[in-house]
């Protein structure tokens, strides 16, 4: 029984509903090096994200994980009886930015920050969860801290809040814009 | 002033009131450092003025701003005592505040076109919930749930046409056989369309005992939905391993 790791790690990605880490992949896959698994995962999402796929792997939130392509929505919709899914508000998405860039962060600084009351956003994001609460900032009234949840990197298709523009990056990008 | 608005902007449409600020300093294209204070003040309330009344629960925002411009313009106005370079400008609250509102904005744009490119693609542990089908995850419905629904279904039939003076009799083994036969034959058994069926309140009583020690006995089992839903009666499949007593599915 000589089964290619590729193979395997193939069988473990469907399988897992939550994006499955290289670290996972291979704590499982003991009995092959890991620069097998390596390369068997490199080849694998080659394959996959060849033309003429339905499915893709991606990687999020620290992990792989089969995704349909973008131009099968309608399809899939029919399929599942299902509405095209829905945007966040342009409320939501700016308390959400607002977190990603200044966590762990309270209400009080995401309402002064957006200069608008944040709360009713922070709890449909909550509610979503795309934020979680991380504890109590040491400060009068011991206000709730916020940060964005894995959920928040997969709904956004990100591997890690790396890989979001930093904010010297974005400052840079909004200068050029007024140069323009 | 010297900009009057040229078309109707609903306050509505801005985040709050940095964010109309930024419209409206993109608007006269002012550098951000160095905002014409007085200019942008009066732009501002302009708008405001456009709305016909304020709400404070959502307007309040809108109206503090209101106020740190005009302390800002009347700080602009003071004669300065000190030397200009010691002096912090009264703007600077106000531009930091915009500079990283900006970035916020800039931030959720970014944000706005990854979730756009996100949208038509799907995982699984992303699909809504399934389209209705008999394959659902079906919840056995307890015995209180069992006996609810029969005395509803009793009281309603009390109304209409129960017979209650009828001599037959009904043996328990007949109705067991009864019920197991017709789970033979069609698979389940629709627990309200069987007891409707039911010609006396004595028969309905019996049937309902034997249903409950076929329950008992794991011949059969009641299940729905979810709450509310119908109840409907199948046949266990695989023999029950007696000693554990548990169903592995």
């Amino acid at each position: 029984m000589n089964i290619p790791v590729k193979t395997i790690i193939e069988a473990l990605i469907f399988i897992s509903l939550e994006p499955l880490s290289n670290d996972k992949i291979k704590g499982i896959l003991t009995e092959f090096p890991p620069e097998d698994v390596d390369n068997a995962l490199r080849e694998l999402t080659t394959d996959y994200n060849s033309p003429g796929r339905g499915i893709k792997i991606i990687e999020v939130a620290g992990g792989y994980l089969f995704s349909t392509q973008p131009e099968l929505d309608s399809w899939i919709r029919l399929l599942l009886h299902s509405d095209r899914k829905s945007k966040l508000s342009p409320a939501a998405l700016e308390t959400l930015s607002t977190i990603a860039y200044n966590q762990p962060i309270t209400l009080a600084e995401i309402s002064s920050v957006r200069g608008v009351d944040a709360s009713h956003a922070l709890k449909t994001l909550l509610q979503k969860k795309l934020i979680k609460i991380v504890g109590r900032k040491k400060a009068p009234g011991k206000p709730l801290l916020y940060r964005t949840s894995s959920k928040f990197l997969r709904y956004f298709g990100l591997n890690s809040l790396e890989e979001l523009p930093s904010a010297e990056e974005i400052s840079k990008m909004l200068e050029e814009e007024d140069d323009r | 002033m010297d900009s009057a608005t040229p078309y109707q902007i609903n306050l509505d449409v801005f985040q709050g009131p940095l964010d109309l600020l930024l419209f409206l300093i993109r608007k006269h294209k002012i550098d951000i450092h160095d905002i014409p204070i007085a200019t942008i003040t009066g732009d501002y309330l302009d708008y405001l003025s456009q709305k016909e009344s304020i709400n404070l629960e959502r307007e309040a925002e809108f109206l503090l701003m209101a106020s740190l411009l005009i302390y800002i313009k009347s700080q602009m106005l003071l004669p300065r005592e000190t030397l200009p370079e010691a002096e912090e400008d009264p703007r600077k609250i106000l531009v930091d505040k915009l500079l990283d509102y900006q970035k916020i904005k800039a931030a959720s744009n970014l944000l706005r076109q990854k979730e756009q490119r996100r949208l038509p693609e799907w995982q699984r542990s992303f699909l809504p919930p399934r389209p209705k089908t008999e394959e659902l995850e079906l919840t056995e419905v307890s015995l209180f749930g069992l006996a609810e629904a029969f005395y509803f279904l009793m009281k309603k039939r009390e109304q209409q046409d129960l017979k209650t003076i009828e001599s037959k009799e009904y043996s328990i083994e007949e109705k067991t056989r009864e019920i197991l036969e017709e789970l033979r034959v069609h698979t389940f058994l629709d627990f309200t369309a069987f007891f409707e069926r039911q010609e006396t309140l004595e028969e309905a009583v019996v049937s309902f005992f034997c249903l409950l020690e076929l329950i008992k006995a794991r011949k059969v089992v009641a299940v729905q939905e979810a709450l509310f839903h119908p109840i409907k009666v199948w046949r266990r499949k695989e023999p029950v391993d007696e000693h554990s007593g548990q169903n592995y599915h």
